[in-house]
């Protein structure tokens, strides 16, 4: 049969996003990232605009 | 793929940090930019996830040849494994979505503004970390230069025992009177009250990149409103060509920064930053609106650096055959922006541009739903 799954290169805001929402759709995902944690620049951040809502 | 190795079993750890509280390397630490210090088995943060911890074999004593294993000797998960290798996966998949991201520009090939040579010139990722509340001060706008001299005091302390037990009287004259002055320094320039924005670092600018990276005007503005928030007393002045706050209620926003924050935007682009005897740095600048030069001392200069294409990029680009454009991000079509040249390969975020958080989002939601379309008609959506 063939594939149904998708790659996903990096762990950041965009990566783990597209991941949920192919997860959410029944699909197999697999997210590659570079790094120990996911979470990208975002994680890294203190808080976001406009709403200065906290990143993590 | 390759997997690289953690050298802890990830099935096993259950992140409870005992390891990383014994291990006895310290590695400075890249996620907060060196501002502060942690162990070689470690976690980027403590949120983190996957939440495992992983050894950082070009600083563990083990990997060095050395005597060590203390934190395997920790481990009541028995998660440590020395021996892990890296391990190859065959993935098979119908769709790809690249969404690598960026890098930030080097502020060091802009040598006049000083950046890596002046200690209170940061960039503006530095200080997400200073403000953080998980960062290195706890959210405390402590100077860099400051950080610098407490570490120097902890290491002039040592110093001082040694001459004293050593009566190496000449030594000890010269480390006392410069800790006196490094108190002296840390006592009256803890905390920056006065910060200067400097916009456009790299990006619009005809010599790196002629794009503009979209998010540093809003980026700006919040460090300086959080500043604000966290220190009253706090001035904040960002130095600026033009304010580009494009987007959903970030015009309010700019506004609200002047009004309610007390911000003061100059217009004008910084020509040089130099720095007193005090680590105070002095930003030289064209006052476009009253045409006139002038400086204006600081505690601290924040840099709004530009958003770069990832140096990784072109070995990946290659691989999978997509075209870059000119400023080497995903080259992508404005009639079908998630498509790169190759079909059934999707980008998104910051991989084909400057893009803010909400636009990533959005973008990423699409390029999700373009590779399902893709997976589910069994590859019949690219043929049309």
């Amino acid at each position: 049969m063939a594939s149904k799954d998708v790659l996903i290169i990096g762990g950041g805001i965009a990566g783990m996003q597209a991941a949920l929402d192919l997860g959410d759709m029944g699909l197999q995902a697999h997210l590659v990232e570079k790094n120990p944690s996911i979470g990208g620049k975002m994680a890294q951040l203190d808080k976001t605009f406009p709403t200065n809502d906290c990143t993590i | 793929m390759r997997q690289k190795p953690r050298y802890v079993e990830a099935s096993r750890c259950t992140a409870c940090g005992a390891c990383a509280e014994k291990c006895p390397t310290k590695v400075p630490n890249e996620f907060n930019f060196g501002l502060d210090e942690h162990k070689a088995i470690y976690k980027d943060y403590a949120q983190g996830i996957p939440s495992v911890y992983t050894i950082d074999p070009t600083h563990c004593r083990i990997f060095q040849g050395k005597k060590c294993g203390v934190c395997a000797k920790t481990c009541q998960a028995k998660a440590i494994d020395y021996e892990q290798k890296e391990k190859f996966v065959d993935l098979n998949v119908a769709a790809v979505i690249i969404s690598t991201g960026y890098e930030l520009f080097d502020a060091t090939r802009i040598s006049e503004y000083g950046y890596g040579r002046l200690p209170n010139v940061i960039s503006a990722l530095e200080m997400e970390r200073l403000l953080s509340a998980g960062g290195p001060t706890k959210g405390h706008l402590t100077r860099p230069s400051t950080i610098r001299a407490e570490a120097r005091v902890r290491e002039l302390a040592k110093r001082i025992k040694k001459a004293e037990t050593d009566q190496d009287m000449e030594n000890l004259g010269r480390f006392q009177a410069e800790l006196k002055w490094l108190e002296a320094q840390i006592h009256k320039h803890h905390t920056a009250t006065k910060l200067g924005f400097i916009q456009c670092v790299g990006s619009r600018d005809f010599r790196f990149h002629k794009y503009c990276s979209s998010f540093c005007c809003m980026h700006s503005i919040k460090e300086a409103i959080i500043a604000k928030e966290h220190e009253p007393q706090t001035e904040s002045y960002i130095f600026y060509m033009d304010l580009r706050t494009v987007g959903k209620g970030f015009e309010e926003y700019k506004v609200r920064g002047e009004k309610v924050s007390g911000l003061k935007y100059v217009r004008g682009r910084v020509a040089e930053i130099l720095e007193d005897d005090e680590h105070n740095p002095i930003v030289y600048y064209e006052d476009t609106e009253e045409r006139r030069v002038k400086s204006m001392t600081l505690d601290m200069v924040i840099l709004a650096t530009a958003c770069s294409a990832p140096k990784g990029v072109n070995p990946l680009a290659e691989m999978l055959g997509v075209e870059l454009d000119e400023n080497n991000f995903i080259k992508t079509h404005p009639n079908r922006p998630l498509d790169t040249s190759v079909p059934g390969i999707f980008s998104c975020g910051c991989a084909q541009g400057p893009l803010d958080i909400p636009e990533s989002v959005a973008q990423a939601s699409s390029a999700a739903a373009r590779a399902a379309e893709v997976v589910m008609t069994g590859g019949l959506a690219l043929a049309m």
